[in-house]
């Protein structure tokens, strides 16, 4: 066993990155898409706040893994066939298979985060509102300098649930061919036969990322909290 | 541009053909109140309206402080909150050295004015709150930094100099660098108030400032008031302090059910009440009538 994960740790090292950063890039999609769609909710727009409910009820509804065939085998060929120059341009690059994984984890991710952070808007009393506005602030400097800042301390850790929710869910990408973790498994074990050495050895690789993302997260609330100061 | 409202009948009295910026330079009468309320109204809810304020109108010049008293639910707050357009009033007009606060005049209608007007106006009203409302993710500094770098557009090193003379006024230099967390209740307001002063206001609207705190917190911040009305600030305290009241104020207001029922001068207010009511409202605060 021990062997067994020495021989294979490059492989499976270089999984475990390629898993880092397509989770990284997802979540930064996904946050982006997150503040923008949470904001947009929160605003007086009647149809801002239409589309980020369907965008939300959509997405929350879609399965990962139908999501990414969608964007991957769906989108770009569509466009081919239906022959619109500018949209196939412009849907080209979903060819790239860690491209589309990027795009179908962080729009799927990004309806909770919306969630997330508008909830946590939501829970920085009306007051500080208030006392911005009495300064002379426009609701949209009191959001960026006092009630984002703020919002952002409560919805880091529910964020961080979503960060290991969105890793464990970047092994789907191997169904398209993304050379991650689980790909690399699937690779081992068609090699060497032992598919439950290397399957297992990837579920480890996964626990030891997560156990690192928590203390992580852990970390940092800690030195976000007024508290810590 | 500043935008200077005139009433309508003020103009013709004044009568001259200059515009009004002009006028106001030529004119050597009394420079307009830094405050004026016409007969403000407010109501709230549609399907039981309750009229929290009632056509009520009050003047307040420069220098002045203004003790705003009377029973809970009298309309005292929402009365506050109105002149720095936190809340919208309804009916009658609202004038902050002359300028009209959250509405224009659109062909002879009053329309709701732009969000920019609004914060324009505002950015000279200093504001402080029954709960403090200070920011809990920045020190008392960022607290302080706040307005002037980002609404005033000062630089930092004349902000950081204004909000060290802020603290100094309210005797809490040292506090510069802790957050509002670790700070009693009365030192919390205090920042508060170091704050709306780093505005450079010229108006300060209090909110029963003192409501939240430790009895024992209550003179720290009381202190810091009375220093500002001997500097000669203009003020509008919504208090129910009434020894408070009657040592600072030079006007005492007390209102009941959304109107203003007296506006006398402090002494006589305490001295010779004008009502029963206004008695025995007094009577419960132990305050001894007839010293004034």
């Amino acid at each position: 066993m021990l062997q067994f994960a020495r021989d294979y740790l490059p492989l499976y090292f270089q999984g475990t990155l390629v898993a880092i950063g397509v989770t990284l890039l997802s979540m930064m999609l996904s946050v982006a898409i997150g503040l923008l769609a949470a904001l947009g909710r929160l605003s007086g727009s009647h149809a801002a706040r239409s589309i980020v409910s369907a965008y939300v009820a959509l997405f929350r509804g879609i399965p990962p893994l139908v999501l990414l065939y969608v964007v991957y085998f769906g989108l770009p060929s569509w466009a081919e066939q239906m022959g619109i120059q500018p949209l196939a341009a412009f849907l080209a690059p979903l060819n790239n298979r860690v491209f589309s994984a990027v795009v179908a984890f962080g729009v799927n991710s990004g309806a909770y985060s919306t969630e997330i952070i508008r909830s946590a808007i939501a829970a920085i009393p009306h007051e500080q509102m208030e006392a911005a506005q009495s300064l002379g602030m426009s609701y949209w400097l009191a959001m960026r300098r006092i009630i984002v800042p703020q919002a952002a301390r409560v919805a880091f850790p529910p964020l961080g649930n979503e960060f290991i929710a969105v890793l464990k869910g970047t092994s789907l990408a191997s169904v398209i061919g993304v050379t991650e973790l689980m790909r690399d498994a699937q690779l081992v074990a068609a090699a060497t036969f032992q598919n439950l050495m290397a399957y297992s050895l990837a579920g480890v690789y996964y626990v030891a990322l997560v156990i690192m993302l928590q203390s992580a997260v852990t970390w940092i609330e800690g030195r976000l909290s007024p508290a810590h100061k | 541009m500043p935008f200077t409202y005139l009433r309508r009948e003020n103009a013709r009295a004044a009568g001259a053909a200059l515009p009004a910026g002009e006028r106001r330079h030529a004119s050597p009468g009394p420079e307009p109140p830094v405050l004026e309320l016409i007969g403000v109204g407010k109501t709230f809810g549609k399907t039981t309206p309750l009229a929290a304020l009632a056509d009520v109108s009050l003047r307040v010049s420069r220098g002045e402080s203004v003790a705003i008293v009377g029973p809970s639910g009298s309309g005292k707050t929402t009365l506050l909150r109105c002149i720095n357009f936190l809340v919208p009033y309804d009916t009658g007009r609202i004038l902050v050295n002359g300028r009209l606060i959250g509405y224009r005049e659109h062909r002879g209608r009053l329309v709701p004015d732009t969000e920019q007007r609004v914060n324009d106006i505002r950015k000279r009203i200093g504001m402080v709150f029954q709960r403090f409302n200070l920011f809990p993710h920045r020190t008392v500094l960022g607290n302080l930094l706040e307005g002037p770098l980002y609404v005033l557009k000062v630089p930092r090193p004349q902000a950081v100099e204004r909000a060290k003379a802020a603290l100094e006024r309210v005797g809490l230099t040292d506090k510069i660098d802790a957050y509002p967390a670790q700070l009693s209740g009365g030192q919390q307001q205090r920042v508060a108030i170091a704050r709306a002063l780093c505005m450079e206001p010229e108006l300060m609207l209090f909110d029963e400032v003192t409501s939240a705190l430790d009895p024992e917190l209550v003179g720290e911040v009381l202190a810091v008031i009375r220093r500002l009305a001997q500097q000669g600030m203009t003020m509008v305290i919504v208090t129910h302090e009434m020894a408070f009241a009657r040592d600072v104020a030079d006007r005492v207001v007390f209102m009941e059910a959304g109107r203003v029922v007296v506006d006398h001068r402090t002494a006589e207010f305490f001295a010779r009440p004008a009502t029963p009511r206004i008695e025995a409202f007094l009577s419960r605060f132990a305050v001894p009538g007839g010293a004034g």
